[in-house]
């Protein structure tokens, strides 16, 4: 079918012995949005490398336009009209944006010298179709993350591409650039490209995507139409069995609950004056656009940011009503904060899992200044066995998948018992088996009496997930949503309009 | 927002917004030259200018020699030794057929293999380039050593008196250099330098040859010392297989004072000329007040640091929330 422009058929490729596609088929049809769906290590990362010729397959074919190609490599792959968007981004900080665009493929005149007339104009263009009002001559390390990502989408788009491939690039952006994103893959679709798409919001996959491709083990186990195809149903296929409920049942919070968080005229970095009451047993989320306070919201709590407030009561002890001056006063009140950027801010990745489950509880685990070994295996064996880590505990932590770093950046704190858990965006780049665990965990952490107050970019994770919602706005609680007045609709209302209702985004 | 001037005007607002951050270091250079000047007021004198710049220029050359594997994301040991070799040919192969035109091809010809080929052992065996250079400046240390054991050699008078003579030739050949490097990263293959040496993956990724790139850089940046070498040569008359030997670190000071990062992709090349300047005329200033050469030591490492270390204090104070 002349439809068809990339074809992989029957598909094998493994690493050092170890199989990772099994067999894998997959076609990319032009005018056609393809959900690319697994788990993290199903094969996901490994196909598309094979479709841009960063990995040649062990065996099986590679055909575009009909034709089986040998030799493919990323440049031939970029001649076949193949664009990919990784989830690391492809810019230089120090370059501007045009030259980022045009890296690679750059308009030339004579004498070999780039055409920069030329390349301003196209890059100008393909940036107002990603709808990016910046300058072509900004510095890139100017831009906040979420609009480097766009760029690197614009970059895509440069090189007029047949075929192009999104992997998970939604997961740094705000709801307002995800809205522009979807616009645009729908219009790129009616012009006629083939689009694949990864990622792990099944809310997002179920509105864009034509056809799905779902992943297991290496193996498809569903190339299918997405119509009729439900957000379980996908569930159940990625990861292979009867995942019931993605979230877990909220059970009314019985009356009683002490106090865990009482703030007034709270401000903190971008918050300006926020007052928020909440008790323990209750998962509160933090909702808006990315980079609303939401983070310096939970930084200026855990005292890792200078905090001001009228009144301010948090966790345990301290009834001297003002903010934590530091972060060793939150956790000794009760306090624990897990960052979003687990890489560099929540774990060592070069010591093993079991070093660093072990790390905030150290001194209480050991005895007379040294440590107790015993204890210590002890205790490492009784998270990993809560939280299903599996394997050697002695491996690096860099070894282990994005979803499981998050389980253990979140598991070292437990022990603590902490009267009030962070979390910063938790679920970030996170698999759906992962999520699930990760959600059961807090839950279970709510229904012992303790307060979770989690920001997230994850508006199902919101909904199905928070008892309460508070959306930020400019450095404000907006709103503060609950029980059933907690919809996406209310969330996105919220965090884009005035109070007095008029849309500013 | 994207208005015809915008669009014409794209390559001077890139190369303006990369002044940014480099103000501090153009005042304290215009104003060491202006206290230099006051010292010494034929400084303004075309004689007095030629011997400065003269002074300056080999500086410069290997400032900008470093700055370009720096770019890459690596950094060059062997600067000294290759500048020595260089010096050394300079001062061998003058005196017969061909001349200093002979002379100056051999230079270029031997730094740009050397180059040429460090590059390919760091690009192909993915070796660090510190590790590769260090090894190089004891082979090349050796092989000026064997060429000529102890100064000597000849280079024709009417080339010390061009370069090292009342007119500032010098300076000349440094702005046809400088004019050089612009037109070099106004090409796909110099400009994918930066891309290259902050993020290699990704360069990968997006069709940059990111092996040819750094073997260019290499290639350029030996030809580059080589023919500081030759100037040096020029300068004294002769040859020398150990004249060379400062020139590694103060390359590498010259590149820091003007902000080029140790990690590849980050800095400018006029930056790190300006931060050569800075050194050459500190060197001369403190000569002028008579300070013992000791001190001179002291006070150009105290510089350095101070240099590195008031940006990072100031930037939390100045730096605009996202």
């Amino acid at each position: 079918m002349q439809d068809i422009v990339v074809e992989l058929r029957d598909a094998h490729r493994g690493f050092f012995g170890n199989p990772v596609l099994k067999g894998v088929s997959i076609s990319l049809r032009r005018g056609r949005i393809h959900a690319l769906l697994g788990e993290n290590g199903a094969g996901k990362s490994t196909l598309i490398n094979l479709i841009s010729g960063v990995l040649q397959p062990d065996s099986g074919a590679l055909l575009i336009d009909g034709q089986v190609v040998r030799a493919f490599d990323p440049r031939a792959a970029a001649a076949a009209g193949i664009a990919v968007v990784q989830q690391e981004l492809s810019l230089t900080n120090s370059l501007s944006v045009a030259e980022n665009i045009g890296m690679g493929a750059f308009p030339r005149r004579r004498f070999g010298l780039i055409d920069y007339p030329e390349l301003a104009r196209r890059s100008a263009e393909v940036l107002a179709l990603v709808g990016l009002d910046v300058a072509p001559a900004t510095r890139l390390s100017d831009l906040p993350l979420g609009q480097r990502q766009m760029v690197e989408i614009a970059k895509a788009l440069y090189r007029r591409p047949r075929v192009l491939i999104l992997d998970e690039p939604t997961s740094s952006l705000s709801a307002h650039e995800v809205a522009t994103l979807s616009t645009l893959m729908t219009r790129l679709r009616d012009e006629g490209l083939a689009i694949l798409f990864i990622s792990h919001r099944l809310g997002e996959v179920r509105k864009l995507c034509d056809q799905v491709t779902i992943l297991k083990d290496g193996t498809v186990t569903a190339d299918r139409p997405m119509q009729g195809l439900d957000a379980n149903e996908m569930v159940r296929l990625m990861v292979g069995r009867e995942a019931g409920q993605l979230f877990p049942p909220r059970p009314p919070i019985p009356p009683g609950q002490r106090e865990r968080l009482s703030v007034q005229g709270f401000s903190a970095g971008r918050v300006r004056n926020v007052d928020l009451v909440a008790t323990g047993g209750e998962i509160v989320g933090l909702g808006g656009l990315v980079g609303q306070g939401q983070e310096d919201f939970l930084l200026g709590l855990f005292g890792a940011i200078p905090a001001t407030a009228a009144h301010a009561r948090i966790g345990e002890g301290l009834g001297d009503s003002r903010p934590f001056r530091s972060v060793h006063e939150a956790v000794s009140a009760g306090l624990a904060y897990v960052p979003a950027d687990r890489k560099h801010e929540g774990l060592v990745l070069a010591h093993s899992i079991a070093a660093n489950l072990i790390l905030p509880t150290l001194g209480e685990l050991g005895h007379g200044g040294l440590r107790r070994p015993a204890a210590e295996r002890a205790r490492v064996a009784d998270l990993t066995k809560r939280l299903s880590i599996q394997g050697d505990t002695g491996r690096a932590v860099r070894a282990l998948s994005g979803g499981n770093q998050q389980k253990v950046a979140l598991a070292k704190w437990l022990p603590r018992e902490p009267g009030v858990l962070l979390l910063n965006d938790p679920t970030r780049g996170v698999d759906i088996n992962t999520k699930r665990e990760i959600y059961l965990i807090l839950r279970a952490v709510a229904d012992e009496g303790r307060l979770v107050l989690m920001s997230s970019s994850d508006t199902l994770e919101l909904t199905e997930l928070c008892d309460r919602v508070a959306v930020f706005r400019e450095g404000q609680i907006a709103r503060i949503l609950s029980g059933d007045d907690i919809t996406e609709e209310a969330i996105v209302a919220a965090a884009m309009s005035d109070p007095d209702g008029e849309k500013v985004a | 927002m994207s208005d015809t001037s915008q669009i014409s005007r794209l390559y001077w607002r890139v190369q303006t917004g990369r002044n940014r951050s480099l103000t501090g270091l153009f005042i304290v250079v215009a104003a060491f030259l202006i206290l230099y000047a006051w010292l010494f007021p034929g400084l303004l004198s075309v004689t007095g200018f030629s011997k400065f710049s003269q002074n300056w220029v080999p500086m410069a050359l290997v400032t900008m020699a470093q700055v370009l594997l720096m770019l890459t994301g690596g950094i060059s040991l062997s600067i000294g030794p290759m500048v020595s070799l260089g010096a050394v040919i300079a001062a061998t192969m003058s005196g017969g057929f061909g001349g200093a035109f002979t002379g100056l091809l051999a230079v270029l010809a031997a730094g740009g293999a050397v180059g040429a080929i460090t590059g390919g052992i760091v690009a192909y065996a993915r070796l660090p380039a510190i590790i590769v250079t260090l090894a190089l400046s004891f082979i090349i240390g050796g092989v000026a050593l064997l060429i000529m054991p102890r100064p000597g050699g000849f280079v024709p008078d009417w080339l010390s008196e061009t370069l090292a003579g009342n007119w500032p030739v010098a300076f000349l050949l440094l702005a046809l250099l400088v004019v050089g490097w612009k037109l070099y990263l106004a090409t796909p293959l110099g400009l994918s330098l930066y891309a290259a040496g902050e993020n290699p993956t990704g360069a990968f990724r997006s069709g940059v040859p990111v092996e040819r790139v750094q073997i260019a850089a290499f290639t350029l940046s030996g030809a580059l010392t080589a023919l500081a070498g030759f100037f040096v040569a020029a300068q004294i008359g002769s040859g020398d297989p150990l004249i060379g030997t400062p020139f590694t670190l103060n390359s590498i000071a010259a590149a820091v004072l003007g902000g080029v990062g140790f990690l590849g992709g980050t800095g400018t090349m006029r930056g790190a000329l300006c931060g050569s300047l800075l050194l050459s005329v500190i060197i001369n200033v403190m000569f002028f007040l008579g300070f013992p050469p000791v001190a001179q030591y002291v006070a150009q490492g105290l510089i350095i640091v101070g240099a590195v270390a008031i940006p990072q204090l100031v930037a939390p104070l100045t730096r605009k929330r996202p």
